[in-house]
């Protein structure tokens, strides 16, 4: 059925109805751009770190040791990307500084010495597993090396450790950890990837690695593992990246 | 007559505000690593691999920028949706929206209309039959979102919904492909309203609507009828 319409205001007048199209498309289009790729207001930033420690929390809740990483696919191998924050790839100098050793102090026992030779004569085991970068991108690997949690029982670690820091000769690089992810069987000090002790790239002589928490989190160029009673930031956390790191 | 209760005209509101935040820092961090392939692999189903999102549609600034507001914004969508849901189911509301008998047949006779194929507006009650469509599977859609983006948040803690998903990097690409069809969704749903219905604005705000300027009254296509009949005219 062909319905007869009255004739329309804008048919008498004649409106542009593209010119007022333009004009509300630019109005609402220039609030956005007021927006766009900037880090918002900063008055944001105070809920923003409030709802990052609610999430910790929800995390640390959701977090078990029984959840494990099955990585699937190939290995990257030689795609692998590698990252430092010095000007060069770190190289432990022999000459300069001594053999490296890998120190575990703070609230333990027995503080700890390990020479690369001590670490391969512990109790080894190799997980192939995912990398989680905080960029997006994951890569497999298969890592080799020592339980975070048998070293710990080695130093005989202080009930009273709640965090564990992470340090290295990677320039100042270091991230804090809660001790839960640092006792998961899957968190490793690693020393050969893919079945080869780790090249400079891959973190030398050893490094951190566990898929329960995101790359930045797991410091390569591993000099000390500190116990501690309160957390001690990280190299990309004390710039604003999430202290948690969890995945 | 109001036509939206104030818990959706609100709820709407608050939708539009985390929606976009959601999406220009969502695609902030998508920009750290533009791309679905593992490293060492390729991606079947992404035709832009490693083409950044031009950085005036994104937000946050920089990667941590965006992942703080997007783990904070993520609650202000859950909770808000939550809310939405639970009062459309108690209250009713969800009548007007689930898909009924014959949607299909409905949207297509709203598709020619549109299209000027059938001259006269298919009769509707509050919304019509493509409407219904859009607003039901707008919140599907933003489930699967939600969903999806859990999955990429916890791959291992959760790793029973990541492997589901088909592991981390297929369960990106449904994050990635969600946000694309709440994009769509909503690009089409501003388009309709500014194009066909602008005189449904106020209702979204104060809740009042004029029945005598519906579409259907007006016989409104897009761009067509757009302004209110000269009621003096013979």
């Amino acid at each position: 059925m062909k319905r007869a319409h009255p004739s329309h205001f804008a048919e008498q007048v004649g409106i542009d109805r593209r010119r007022f199209l333009e004009a509300s498309a630019g109005a609402v289009g220039s609030l956005f751009l007021a927006a766009c790729d900037s880090m918002g207001p900063k008055s944001a930033q105070s809920l923003l770190k409030f709802a990052e420690a609610k999430n910790e929390t929800l995390e640390r809740v959701l977090f078990r040791h029984t959840s494990i990483d099955a990585a699937g696919g190939k290995a990257a191998g030689g795609s692998f990307p590698s990252y430092f924050v010095s000007r060069q790839v770190p190289v432990w100098n022999e000459a300069a500084r001594g053999a490296w050793r890998l120190e575990v102090g703070g609230l333990v026992k027995k503080p700890l010495s390990l020479s690369l030779t001590d670490l391969a004569g512990l109790p080894r085991i190799g997980y192939k597993l995912d990398h989680f970068c905080v960029e997006g991108w994951t890569a497999v690997a298969t890592r080799t090396g020592v339980k975070v949690s048998d070293i710990a029982k080695l130093a005989g670690v202080d009930p009273a450790a709640k965090y564990v820091d992470f340090q290295s000769f990677d320039d100042e690089y270091h991230e804090s950890w809660d001790i839960e992810s640092a006792m998961h069987p899957q968190t490793l000090v690693v020393y050969a990837q893919d079945g080869h002790y780790l090249n400079a790239a891959w973190g030398a002589p050893a490094r951190v690695y566990s898929p329960t928490k995101l790359g930045y989190k797991n410091t390569k160029y591993l000099t000390r593992i500190m116990f501690m009673p309160t957390r001690n930031g990280g190299y990309w956390s004390d710039q604003g990246y999430e202290w948690y790191g969890g995945v | 007559m109001k036509r939206h209760h104030p818990v959706v005209r609100i709820t709407h509101w608050v939708n539009a505000i985390a929606l976009t935040i959601m999406i220009g820092s969502g695609l902030r961090i998508f920009n750290a690593y533009p791309a679905f392939a593992r490293k060492g692999e390729t991606f079947c189903c992404y035709p832009f691999e490693h083409r950044s999102i031009p950085a005036n549609l994104t937000f946050g600034g920089w990667l941590a920028g965006a992942r703080n507001w997007h783990f904070a914004m993520m609650w202000v969508l859950v909770v808000n949706g939550l809310v939405y849901l639970g009062f459309i189911y108690l209250h009713g509301e969800w009548r007007d929206l689930v898909p009924r008998r014959g949607i299909f047949r409905d949207s297509w006779e709203m598709v020619r209309f549109y299209l000027n194929k059938r001259q006269d507006h298919p009769h509707q009650g509050k919304h019509n039959a493509l409407q219904r469509l859009a607003y039901f599977s707008m919140p599907v859609v933003g489930i699967v979102a939600v969903v999806t983006g859990i999955a990429i948040w916890k791959p291992v803690q959760l790793a029973t919904l990541t492997t589901l998903l088909g592991g981390y990097a297929w369960a990106r690409y449904w994050h990635f492909l969600s946000m694309v069809a709440l994009v769509v969704l909503t690009l089409g749903h501003i388009f309709m309203v500014f194009t066909v219905d602008p005189y449904s604005i106020p209702s979204m705000i104060t809740g009042g609507y004029r029945e005598d300027l519906s579409p259907e009254a007006r016989n409104a296509r897009p761009f067509v009828h757009l302004l209110p009949p000269n009621r003096t005219s013979p």
